[in-house]
C-alpha cells in the first residue's frame, strides 16, 4: 500500500460542510479600525516601531521621481534603481535615475507598487506576475513601495485579490527583522533596512 | 544519551544558560501579554481558533485531497510520507533529480522532527540555514532549543565567538547589529546560489492549493524564490480550509508567538513559477508527512493537532525557563514538547518529561487554540503507570505512602514528626538543605513548613 493510502485509510469519515466552515469565520475577533478614517489608520500602523516604515505623499504619478529622488537623497544614496516593467511605473520620466530590472546581490534600492495596504497591521499586500517579480523586494536595502490611497482597505481578509491566486501573494509588514541574538532586535537581517510608502492620492 | 535528569541536572547548573533562556523568554511573554491585552477579544478568538482546528482534524483526509487537488492543479507535485525516513527519502530523491549540490533551507521544525539536516548530510548535500538562529546553531553543530528562537540558549559573547571562528569576513565591532551584518554578508551569496530551496509551512490552504510561511527575516523567500526547485515538508495538521481560516490563525500566531501583530513576512506560494513571471521556481513539491499524526488522531491526541507551533507555552513554563529546551532531549522542548517527544521518541524513552511538569496550567492559559496541555500530561503519565515503565523504587515508594495513607493514625503521626523535623532545619522560613531530597533543594530552597500540619490546625479550628 503506498504511504497515501496508507494515511487516508485512517482518515476515512465524512466530507467537511461548508456550512460549518464558513460559520468559523463570522464576526472574527480583529483589531478595530475606523473604516472612515483609513489613510489615518494605515499611517499610524505604518510609523509604529514594529513596522518604523517611513512614507510620503504625491498627488499624481508624474510627482513619482522627484518624490524617490528625495528620499534616495536624504538616505546619501545614489539616484539608482532596480524598478521592475511594470507600465505605471515606466511610463514616469526617470531622468537622472540609472534604472535597471534585475537585482543585483547587493541592491541598494528597488521600488515596486502594492496591490492593497491593509490598515489594521499596516501591512502591503504584493502578488507576483509577468510585471511584478519578487526578488527585488527582498534583496534590496531599501524597499520603496508605491501605494495608491485607494487601495487601502480595512482587515486583512480584504488582502486576497478574488479569482485565480498568482504563484506568490504576500504581505509585507516591516523590515526585515531578527531577534535570535538575545532577543534584541535588529533591523535588516536578511531583506530591507528601510521601507519607504509612496503614497498616491490620485 | 544521558536521562532528562542528568540532562536537566547539567542545565540547571549552568549560569549562563538560564540568563540566556530567561533573556528572550522574558521578553516574549511581556511582549505577548500587551498584544493580547490590545486584542478586542482574544479569549473568543482563541474559542475561534480551536474549533477551526478540531474542524479540521475532524475532517483531515476530505481537506487533504482537497488540497491535493488544488495544489496539483497550480502546477506543483504532492508526494506523501508515513515516516520520518520516507519523508527524507522523498526530499533526497527529489535534490538527486535536480543535481542539487546545495540546499537553503528556511526554517521548519518539522524538518528537524524527521531528521533532514542528517538526512542531507549523508547525501553529501550542502546546507546552508538561512534563519539566523538556525545558521548560528548550524555553526555550533546543536540541536535548537527553541521551536521559535533555535539559539536562545547561546550569549551574545557566544554567537560572536562562533561567528569570529567561522564566517569569512566576521564583524569587527561587538555589537549584536554587527554579528547579525556578518551573517548576513556570509548568507547572502550562499542563498543566491542554492540549487533547491527547502522550507516548511505554517500553513497548507485546502481551497487555493496555496502553502504560507512567515518570518521575521524574510529568509524564507530569499531562500526558496531563487532555487530551481522549492521543497515543502509539512505536517498532514497544518491544513486550513481557506484563506480566510488561515488569516485568524495568524492573527493568533503571532501574537501568541512574538506579541506582533503580524510576522513581517507573509506569503502564499502557489505552484511553481507561472508562464511570463520573473522568478521564482520550476518546480514545487510539497511533501506531506503523517509520522505518527493519525495515530494521535486515533489515540486520544488529537487536540494536539492545533499546535501552531508559536512556542508560548514553553515562554510561560517554569520548568522550561529553568533548564532551557536541550534538556528535554527531543525536537520539541516544552510543555508542547512533553506531550509530543513520547509520540516520536517512545514513552518508554521520554516518560520522565511528562513527571518533569509542575501542572500548574500556564501552558494551557496562554495556548492560542486551548491545547489541555497539563491533561494530555497527566495521560501520559498514567500510561507510564498502566504500562509498568515507572521505575520499581518509585512504585515501591507510592506503594509504602498509599500503605501508610490508609491508615489514617499512622498517616497523622508520620507527618506530624516531619514537620517538626523541617522546621528544625528552616531558616528564615527556609529550608536550603534537607536530606534525602539534595535533587530539589541543590537549586531551589524549601519553603519552611507551617508549624501544625493542615489536618491538626483544621481539628483545633474546628474545637475553638
Ligand atoms: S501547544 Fe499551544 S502554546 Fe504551545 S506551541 Fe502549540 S499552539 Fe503554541
Amino acid at each position: 500500500m503506498s504511504a497515501r493510502d496508507t494515511i487516508f485509510a485512517r482518515l476515512k469519515g465524512d466530507a467537511p460542510s461548508k456550512a460549518e466552515a464558513d460559520a468559523l469565520l463570522i464576526a472574527p475577533e480583529r483589531p478595530r479600525v475606523d473604516e472612515a478614517a483609513l489613510e489615518a489608520e494605515f499611517l499610524a500602523r505604518l510609523a509604529l516601531p514594529s513596522i518604523s516604515a517611513t512614507h510620503d505623499v504625491i498627488d499624481d504619478m508624474a510627482q513619482l521621481p522627484a518624490a524617490v529622488a528625495r528620499y534616495l537623497e536624504s538616505q546619501n544614496e545614489a539616484l539608482t534603481l532596480c524598478m521592475p516593467p511594470d507600465p505605471r511605473l515606466v511610463a514616469c520620466d526617470w531622468q537622472g535615475f540609472t534604472l535597471h530590472d534585475r537585482a543585483a546581490p547587493d541592491e541598494a534600492a528597488a521600488i515596486a507598487v502594492a496591490r492593497r495596504g491593509i490598515a489594521e497591521s499596516g501591512s502591503l499586500i504584493f502578488e507576483t506576475g509577468p510585471t511584478a517579480p519578487m526578488l527585488p523586494n527582498f534583496l534590496a536595502l531599501h524597499h520603496i513601495v508605491l501605494l495608491r490611497v485607494d487601495d487601502i482597505m480595512p482587515y486583512l481578509e480584504d488582502a486576497p485579490l478574488p479569482g485565480v491566486q498568482p504563484r506568490a501573494h504576500y504581505w509585507i509588514t516591516g523590515v526585515s527583522g531578527t531577534t535570535d541574538i538575545e532577543g534584541t532586535y535588529v533591523r535588516g537581517a536578511h531583506g530591507p533596512r528601510f521601507l519607504h510608502v509612496l503614497l498616491l492620492r490620485q | 544519551m544521558s536521562g532528562f535528569k542528568d540532562r536537566a541536572d547539567l542545565a540547571l547548573a549552568d549560569r549562563i544558560l538560564k540568563v540566556a533562556v530567561e533573556r528572550t523568554a522574558g521578553t516574549a511573554e511581556a511582549k505577548r501579554a500587551v498584544a493580547v491585552d490590545a486584542f478586542p477579544d482574544f479569549e473568543a478568538a482563541r474559542d475561534r481558533a480551536a474549533a477551526i482546528k478540531d474542524h479540521v482534524v475532524a475532517h483531515l483526509g476530505a481537506y487533504l485531497e482537497q488540497f491535493e487537488a488544488s495544489a496539483t492543479a497550480a502546477g506543483a507535485k504532492v508526494h506523501w510520507a508515513s515516516t520520518a525516513d520516507e519523508a527524507c527519502r522523498i526530499v533526497i530523491d527529489i535534490c538527486k533529480a535536480a543535481g542539487a549540490k546545495s540546499v537553503a533551507r528556511s526554517k521548519s521544525m518539522l524538518g528537524e522532527e524527521i531528521g533532514l539536516p542528517h538526512a542531507l548530510a549523508e547525501a553529501g548535500i550542502g546546507r546552508v540555514e538561512t534563519d539566523l538562529a538556525e545558521h548560528i546553531i548550524q555553526l555550533a553543530d546543536e540541536r535548537p532549543s527553541h521551536i521559535i528562537w533555535p539559539a536562545m540558549h547561546k550569549t551574545r559573547e557566544q554567537v560572536s565567538a562562533l561567528f569570529k571562528a567561522k564566517h569569512r569576513s566576521p564583524h569587527a565591532e561587538e555589537t549584536i547589529a554587527a554579528m547579525a551584518e556578518s551573517a548576513r554578508r556570509e548568507l547572502r551569496t550562499q542563498m543566491l546560489g542554492a540549487d533547491v530551496g527547502i522550507s516548511g509551512a505554517n500553513f497548507l490552504i485546502a481551497d487555493t492549493g496555496a502553502v504560507c510561511t512567515v518570518t521575521n527575516e524574510g529568509n524564507a523567500e530569499l531562500s526558496l524564490v531563487p532555487p530551481r526547485v522549492h521543497i515543502v515538508t509539512a505536517g498532514i495538521e497544518k491544513i486550513v480550509p481557506s484563506m480566510p481560516h488561515a488569516i485568524h490563525m495568524l492573527r493568533m500566531l503571532a501574537r501568541s508567538a512574538t506579541g506582533a501583530a503580524l510576522t513581517q513576512y507573509t506569503t502564499f506560494y502557489t505552484g511553481p513559477k507561472r508562464a511570463g513571471d520573473r522568478d521564482g521556481p520550476e518546480e514545487m513539491h510539497i511533501v506531506l508527512v503523517d509520522n505518527g499524526r493519525t495515530k494521535m488522531r486515533e489515540e486520544g491526541l488529537a487536540e494536539m493537532l492545533r499546535c501552531i507551533r508559536c512556542g508560548a507555552c514553553m515562554n510561560h513554563c517554569v520548568v522550561f525557563r529553568q533548564i532551557g529546551g536541550h534538556a528535554y532531549g527531543g525536537t520539541y522542548p516544552g510543555p508542547m514538547g512533553a506531550v509530543l517527544t513520547p509520540v516520536f521518541d517512545g514513552l518508554k524513552e521520554s516518560r520522565e518529561l511528562a513527571n518533569a511538569c509542575t501542572l500548574n496550567g500556564k501552558c494551557q492559559e496562554v495556548c492560542p487554540v486551548r491545547i489541555p496541555l497539563p491533561t494530555l500530561l497527566r495521560g501520559w503519565r498514567e500510561k507510564s503507570w498502566r504500562e509498568g515503565l515507572e521505575p520499581t523504587s518509585m512504585r515501591a515508594g507510592l506503594s509504602l505512602w498509599a500503605w501508610v495513607a490508609t491508615r489514617p493514625r499512622l498517616y497523622r503521626l508520620g507527618t506530624g514528626m516531619a514537620v517538626r523535623a523541617m522546621r528544625m532545619l528552616g531558616r528564615k522560613g527556609w529550608i536550603d538543605k534537607l536530606p534525602l531530597v539534595g535533587g530539589w533543594t541543590r537549586y531551589r530552597d524549601m519553603p519552611k513548613p507551617a508549624a501544625r500540619t493542615f489536618m491538626a490546625q483544621y481539628k483545633k479550628e474546628r474545637r475553638s
